[in-house]
């Protein structure tokens, strides 16, 4: 049986500049798969290549069999890849219960022919909406303006948008920047959780090394936009190269 | 004919440059779509057939008085109206819709919606390789020339003309080297306003001159701008040259409505292809 | 001033020249009829992020289309003007995929485009659309055996479609539909990466928008009898723009109230037009300047993007 989400000898130039080089690793269903590399590696390149915000130069992304180098963002997301953003993205006038109402529209609204012929599915968005508020954490929060909510819980949300597409595979973009520490390890629960009880297979990518090594089943680690390392996380970190990368950085391995 | 075709388009393209690199500067430097450009070569073109037509001034000096009082409205506008609104496209198009109606308006209640017919400085034709050339369009293209020589001198060599390319370029640097934006601005302005009063100054004589004689001129000079890249001078240069020319073979064998069409639908193809225009830098 | 209270100024202005008996209000109302339908197609492209410059375009292609399916084809009115208006449709389904890919300043100066070539072809295809000389001998409008002779007829026919207009755009801004032009609106990146299709609702919203203006042409052209190209410029693009500043641009109310206080303008100032034209420009730089936030809230969010 096919991985999830492959990518195959995958390259993003920016006019002289080669962002992603020759990039390759596979994504088996229900793992949580995490990419790192020092600052300026070309990890958000990479992960923006595979969420639609840029068509591939080289290479290819397959997900579930199905080529998708190269679909816009919204295309990506109603193959059933869902994603959060680093710099939160909330709907921010409304509140928090529209913003989660908003986020199922990929299944009765997304194009105006979906729109004028959906049947009865619609329905079930309502249940939905509060049971992903729950799993979340934000069912408190509901009849608040996004907007004014506290910076993690703003977070939360985001996630719970993102599950409103019922995603396969979620892509997160630094899902720990800017959270504190106990927010960090409500998050790695939080990120664990949504494999082990819904089956959705994670794709993060990161910088908080305790996060990573503690939460994720592979690690890819990127350099200069070029692959270093693949594998487990004990492989990894011991892996002579990944080291040399963090030379300098103020990293701990935890 | 093809000497005749490439003679007319040649004089035609002169004048576009110029209305273009009005166009083009305001655009770069300050973001704005300014569709008033029009209005500011009806102005000159006004002042001329006052100053020259009713009160007998020399013609030049009626065409250079042109010039400056379009600057100088200019600037004023800028410092007005139009300073507030730097970055923000849409506002800046839509104030400047409003100028240009009302200096349409103004001058139409001055003078009247009738067309007028300034008294000709120049008459008589020479001949170029068999082409029949007018004297008066040969003095308007001298003048042309002579304009947009200074100009390049002024942009490459003057303080000024630099700290606008810098500016166009990158504002936030430009600023942090201590180019006052708020000068650049004016003189944008002020530069457009002269080279728009100075073209419609020397072409009033020519054809007519009418309340909203600067539609037309701003039309060409719009899609001269966007063919050669909105913001860029080389752009308007190379604009100007191609659709004066396509413009001459096509009046000869279609119309000029039909040119029209076909500017505009090289307009289309622009912008949907390559919005940034033959030679313009990447707006991100 | 709650909704209905204004609901029940508007209704009772609507059914004031009734109370004045004179055809010359007759006219302007009638006027205003018209435009409010295409102030409100202007509105739904204000309402998903663009400037639209080309509606004049469209009314032109509802008004040219539906006369000349009558005149030459002897198609009933009532038929020619549905299918002028789907021209106009058509038009911008062919037009949108391309043109609506591109954003900001560069959207308005493609519709721009657009909308000049359009207007002179109807001036340069003598043959077909009359030229600026003008189309006349118009035929009047009849549906289902009744002709429409008197303005009062064609008064009640613009009320109507604007009453369908106005419903249908109210409808619009508080479904579904209308949260998911807010969103696109407000945060495209976020909307589209919860799966909406960005690209194919502006189309839809263009082609709707093409459609209503169609249909104000259509019966702008058989109200009036006669067409010329210059109805259909960017003359009135301005106005259209005018309508909605003034109006406010955020609510479905506003271009309604914009029309009505716009339209009459021309004509109130018959005597002195160029005054027309200077409080016009009056009007629109006081606005920019101390209102700015009706027109363009909607649509600033967006100018980075092109």
């Amino acid at each position: 049986m096919g991985s999830l989400l492959e990518v195959q000898g995958l390259f993003r130039r920016f006019g002289g500049l080669i962002a992603v080089a020759d990039v390759s690793f596979a994504v088996e269903k229900g793992q949580i798969f995490g990419i790192i590399g020092p600052n300026g590696a070309g990890k958000t390149t990479l992960f923006n290549v595979i969420a639609g915000h840029y068509r591939p130069s080289a290479g290819t992304v397959t997900f579930d069999g199905r080529d998708i180098s190269g679909h816009s963002s919204d295309g990506v997301a109603r193959q059933g890849i869902a994603r959060t953003f680093q710099a939160v993205q909330v709907f921010g006038k409304h509140t928090a219960a529209e913003n989660l109402r908003r986020g199922g529209v990929i299944r009765h609204g997304h194009n105006p022919f979906a729109y004028f012929t959906r049947d009865a599915r619609i329905r079930e968005g309502g249940a939905d909406l509060n049971e992903v508020a729950r799993f979340v954490g934000v069912s408190d929060c509901l009849g608040s303006t996004a907007g004014s909510l506290a910076y993690g819980l703003q977070k939360l949300l985001g996630i719970g948008m993102a599950m409103m597409v019922s995603p396969k595979l979620l892509l997160m973009d630094e899902p720990a920047a800017g959270l504190n520490p106990s927010e960090k390890k409500a998050a790695a629960v939080l990120i664990r959780r949504l494999r082990d009880e819904l089956g959705i297979t994670i794709l993060l990518v990161e910088h908080d090394m305790p996060l990573v090594m503690g939460i994720c089943d592979r690690i890819l680690v990127i350099n200069r936009g070029k692959q270093i390392a693949l594998g487990a996380p004990a492989e990894v970190k011991a892996d002579k190269a990944v080291i040399e990368a963090y030379l300098g950085e103020d990293y701990e391995f935890a | 004919m093809i000497e005749q075709i490439f003679v007319n388009g040649v004089l035609a393209s002169l004048i576009y440059v110029i209305m273009a690199l009005g166009f083009t500067l305001i655009f770069g430097i300050m973001r704005i779509v300014n569709f008033a450009h029009g209005e500011f070569y009806m102005i000159g073109a006004v002042i001329v057939l006052f100053f020259f037509g009713t009160l007998g001034w020399p013609f030049f000096i009626a065409v250079a008085a042109g010039g400056m009082v379009s600057a100088i409205l200019g600037v004023v506008v800028e410092r007005v109206l139009f300073r507030p609104l730097v970055g923000d496209e849409l506002s800046g198009m839509i104030m400047s819709l409003a100028v240009g109606i009302i200096l349409q308006s103004v001058v139409l209640i001055a003078i009247g919606p009738a067309e007028q017919s300034a008294a000709r400085p120049f008459t008589g034709t020479w001949h170029l390789f068999g082409a029949v050339v007018p004297w008066d369009r040969t003095v308007v293209a001298l003048c042309a020339l002579a304009t947009l020589a200074v100009f390049y001198l002024f942009l490459k060599f003057s303080r000024l003309g630099l700290a606008m390319q810098a500016v166009a370029q990158d504002p936030q640097t430009a600023s942090l080297m201590g180019i006052e934006s708020g000068v650049v601005y004016a003189a944008a302005f002020g530069i457009a306003g002269l080279l728009a009063g100075l073209a419609g100054g020397l072409m009033a004589p020519i054809y007519t001159v009418g309340p909203y004689m600067g539609e037309l001129p701003m039309l060409k000079a719009f899609v001269v701008v966007i063919l050669g890249g909105l913001g860029s001078i080389p752009g308007a240069v190379m604009g100007g040259l191609l659709i004066g020319l396509s413009e001459s073979v096509l009046t000869t064998f279609l119309d000029s409505t039909a040119a029209l069409i076909a500017s505009f639908v090289i307009v289309l193809l622009v912008v949907v292809t390559r919005p940034t225009g033959l030679m313009g830098k990447s707006v991100r | 001033m709650k909704p209905v209270h204004v609901f029940l100024v508007v209704a009772a202005l609507a059914l004031l020249p009734w109370g004045l008996q004179s055809e010359y209000v007759f006219h302007i109302v009638t006027m205003i009829a018209i435009m409010v339908p295409m102030a409100l197609s202007m509105n739904l492209m204000l309402k998903i992020g663009q400037l639209s410059l080309a509606q004049p375009a469209f009314m032109g292609i509802g008004a040219y289309g539906s006369v000349l399916l009558t005149m030459r084809l002897g198609v009933p009115p009532v038929l020619a003007l549905c299918l002028g208006a789907v021209f106009s449709a058509l038009t911008a389904v062919i037009v949108g995929p391309v043109f609506l890919r591109i954003k900001g300043v560069y959207f308005v100066l493609l519709t721009y485009a657009f909308g000049q070539i359009v207007n002179l072809v109807f001036q340069e295809w003598t043959s077909l659309f009359g030229g600026n000389g003008g189309l006349y001998g118009i035929p009047k409008f009849s549906i289902f055996g009744l002709r429409l002779a008197a303005v009062q007829q064609y008064y009640v026919f613009g009320l109507l479609f604007t009453a369908f207009t106005y419903a249908a755009m109210r409808a619009i801004e508080r479904s579904d539909i209308g949260a998911l032009f807010q969103s696109l609106n407000e945060n495209e990146m976020l909307s589209r990466s919860i799966g909406s299709n960005a690209l194919a609702w502006r189309i839809a919203a263009f082609t709707f928008s093409a459609f209503i203006a169609g249909i104000s042409g259509a019966i702008y052209a058989f109200y009036l009898g006669f067409l010329s190209p210059d109805a259909f410029g960017f003359r009135l693009s301005v106005d259209l723009i005018v309508i909605n500043a003034i109006g406010g641009a955020t609510s479905v109310l506003g271009p309604l109230l914009g029309s009505i206080l716009v339209v009459p303008l021309p004509e109130v100032l018959r005597d002195a037009r160029q005054y027309q034209l200077l409080i016009y420009g009056l009007c629109l730089m006081i606005f920019l300047i101390f209102m700015r936030k009706g027109l363009v809230s909607l649509i600033q969010h967006h100018l980075r993007t092109a």
